[in-house]
Parts: C-alpha cells; structure tokens; sequence
C-alpha cells in the first residue's frame, strides 16, 4: 500500500476502511470510541477466570488436553510455550502445512516442539487444492465483505481448513480444548473462548461452501466442510481458546520469549507475518479489493493498547516485498490481468 | 445486566447499535426479518460474538442446542429469544 493513504494520526487504519470518520485532528472514531471503551478490561478478567476454571476442570480427563493449532508464527509459538509451561497442558501440537510454509517456520516448528517435548501431527491438504483454493479465493468474491475487515480472503480459507481439521482431530480424540495463537484485534473480545452449534454453523456457511464447491469441486467439503458424520452424536464440542488474547506481550517481548526455544524469525516474509510466503501476495489481493489492509484492525488496536508504535505498524504495513508477491502469483498462475477488475 | 428498560423496542435498538458497532454496518443495511448470515451482515463468528453479547448484556446462557436458526435467524428471531428467556410478553 501506498504511504500517501490518508491514515488515523493516532492508529494506523485507513481512509479506506469502513465506517471511518476523521475529527478536525485527524483521529479515528474508532480510537476516539476506544478512549470511552471500558468494558475491555473487565471482560479479560472474567474471561481468565473462567478459562482457568474450565482447563482445571478438564484437564488430564483425556489423551490430549489440548490441541494447540500451531503455525509456527510468533504468536502460535508463544501460545504453545504457555500451554506446556504455564497452563501445564498435554498438548497435541499441529501444524496445517499450506505449501507456502517458510522454510525457516518450518524448521522452528521442529526445534519449538522438540524443545517442549509435545506431540506433533502436520496435515498437508493437496498442493493442488491449496493452490486451486487461493486462487479462487484471489479472483473471486467468495466470502462476505464484513469477514474480511479482519483477515484476508486467503487467510480466511485456510484458517477454514485449520478449524476443521482441528476439530474433527479433538472429536476423534475425544480432546475439550482447541487452543489457537489469535490476539484481540485479529478476532473479536467475545471469541477469547466459545464453543460454538456446529449444525448451525454448517448450515450458516452454506453459500460460501457452494460457492467453493462450484468452483472447485467435492474436495471443498473434504477439507472444508462440517461432515455430518463427525457431528452426529456429538454430545459434548471442544471450547475454542485464544490464551494469547489474556496477555499483554510486545513484540519484542514475545520474541525472547520463544528465542531460547530456538525460534528464528523467517527472513522471507512480510512485515506482517512470522510464517507464511504468500502473506504479502493476500495482503495486495485484499488492498487491492478494498483499499485497505486486512491487518490496519490488528495492529491499530496494537498501537491503542500500547504494545506497538505507530511507526512500527506503518513499517509493518509497509513491508509487503514484491518478490514475494511475484513468487506467489507465479506459483498460483495468477496474472495481473486477473486482479485488474479490483482497481478502483 | 446493563439493560433496565426490557422492551421490545428497546431491546430491538440496543441489538442494532451492537451489530452497526460490531460488524460496521449501518442500520438501514439491517433487514430486521432476514438471516443475518445470509444478507451478509455476520458470518459464523459473528453468531459467537452475539451469543457473547446477550450473554454479557441479559445474562442468557447460551447453549450450543439454543444456538439454532430459529433463536438466531434473524434481528426479530433474536429480539422474540431475548424475551423468551427473559420470560417478558
């Protein structure tokens, strides 16, 4: 994105961004409504508390306490070093490998649990389903525009496909805890923890699943879709838990944390990921549809909080090496010419 | 419970603040009778964060049984559920 978009003076979110309004100082409503916005704090208590009561509550019941989804990123990282240290959970760490995996994250996934002593399972879906499902996700309009001020159209696939994969492993193992590495600005302050009706939410993503199936075929519900198999019968669903989402790190703070586990920042991805190759590619698709990058919620709520500087979410943002653009788009054989219907 | 006046009416206005607020809409986006999920307003996280909310705001338990399209359908399924369980006619 270009550095003359007009921008919050305070947070980083763009004149782009929906539902955004400037004061005559240049601060965004969204900053002005957080200076009055109390009810975070306390929601983060109560979510400790009660998080701490249902782990207790559950824990050495099963094989697994948890299964921690595991990127290999910083914040997935550091989500699994408190499962094992702090929570003392028995975890089943996993990685779902998209075929755009850095070569360095992968390589931190292997020191980070050998150094924790966790079991480790990775699932790789079919490169050419990822490379197929991104595509589509590229070109088309597969998901509601609300769901992708957060997050961008590839990100959402494939952190569909985590979900999934994710619970039909807790449910086969009979695990009642699915951790994930989310902070608060990427989900919202009520996902901390849910549970949530899975009919209900097979039967919510049913257009987005039709429209993938139409584009892609059978394969979408293999590693997409909510099999009624695996639901029937289900007494009890695991909760869903971002523990990261009850601490306040920096970033810098949260890479000595896991540094002497032997993790090793990727030098070959954006200003906005610790993991993923293709990041720099979604984060131009989304900006190029909307206007505005899928990570400006993320980390103005950073900068609000005081965990991030203004500068260093501009850097971040602006990070987004064309190299790797390219090297994405080469690999999904997508052309310019194919992203030209998004320019405004 | 924060609410104290537990109209219908009331109920109704202070969901839609929480959805324009929340899922940065405006009201006039809203279509009271259709499916949130369908019109685009919410996906399937936004269905947890109003769960969340009437939990927090009228101390509902939301249960995965209750969390069905007949109590979540839609902006006035939701308001008719408040009142359920609030038990008010």
């Amino acid at each position: 994105m270009h550095n003359s978009v007009k921008r919050c003076t305070h947070c980083v979110l763009s004149e782009n961004f929906p539902r955004i309004e400037f004061d005559e100082k240049g601060v965004c409503n969204f900053c002005r409504e957080e200076l009055f916005h109390s009810t975070e704090k306390s929601y983060i208590e109560e979510a400790t508390v009660a998080i701490s009561e249902m782990l207790n509550k559950e824990k050495g019941q099963s094989e697994y306490d948890a299964i921690v989804c595991y990127s290999g990123g910083k914040d997935s990282t550091l989500t699994l070093k408190l499962a094992v240290e702090k929570y003392k959970l028995k975890v089943l760490s996993f990685t779902l490998e998209n075929g755009f995996t850095s070569p360095e994250a992968n390589k931190n996934i292997e020191r980070v649990v050998s150094a924790l002593g966790v079991d480790h399972i990775t699932f790789r879906p079919s490169k050419k389903f990822m490379r197929d499902l991104y595509k589509v996700s590229s070109i088309y309009e597969i998901y509601n525009k609300k769901t992708l001020t957060r997050i961008s159209a590839n990100c959402n696939s494939c952190i569909s496909i985590v979900n999934n994969t994710a619970l039909k492993y807790a449910l086969e193992k009979n695990v009642p805890f699915i951790l994930s590495g989310f902070t608060l600005g990427q989900i919202p302050l009520n996902a901390i923890y849910y549970t949530t009706n899975y009919a209900f939410l097979k039967e919510s993503r049913k257009n987005t699943m039709d429209k993938l199936t139409a584009l892609l075929g059978d394969d979408v519900d293999k590693y997409m879709g909510i099999n009624d198999k695996i639901i029937e019968g289900v007494k009890k669903y695991p909760v869903n838990i971002n523990i990261l989402c009850l601490e306040s790190y920096t970033e810098k703070e949260i890479i000595d944390e896991i540094l002497p586990l032997g993790w090793v920042p990727p030098k070959d991805v954006d200003g906005c990921s610790s993991n993923c190759r293709i990041n720099a590619f979604n984060n131009y698709v989304h900006e190029r549809k909307y206007g505005y990058s899928p990570y400006e919620l993320e980390l103005s709520h950073l900068i609000r909080k005081n965990l991030l500087s203004r500068e260093e979410a501009l850097s971040k943002l602006l990070d987004q090496p064309m190299d790797q653009i390219k090297y994405a788009m080469q690999d999904l054989k997508i052309d310019e010419s194919q992203l030209q219907k998004f320019n405004s | 419970m924060k609410t104290t006046v537990l109209t219908k009416d009331a109920i109704q206005e202070l969901l839609l603040d929480f959805l324009c607020q929340q899922f940065l809409v405006e009201k006039e986006d809203i279509e009271l009778d259709k499916s949130l999920v369908d019109t685009g307003i919410i996906d399937s996280m936004g269905l947890i964060e109003i769960s969340a909310y009437l939990q927090r705001e009228y101390e509902i338990k939301i249960t995965e049984e209750k969390m069905n399209r007949n109590n979540f359908g839609s902006v006035v399924k939701i308001v008719d559920f408040i009142l359920r369980e609030k038990d008010i006619n």
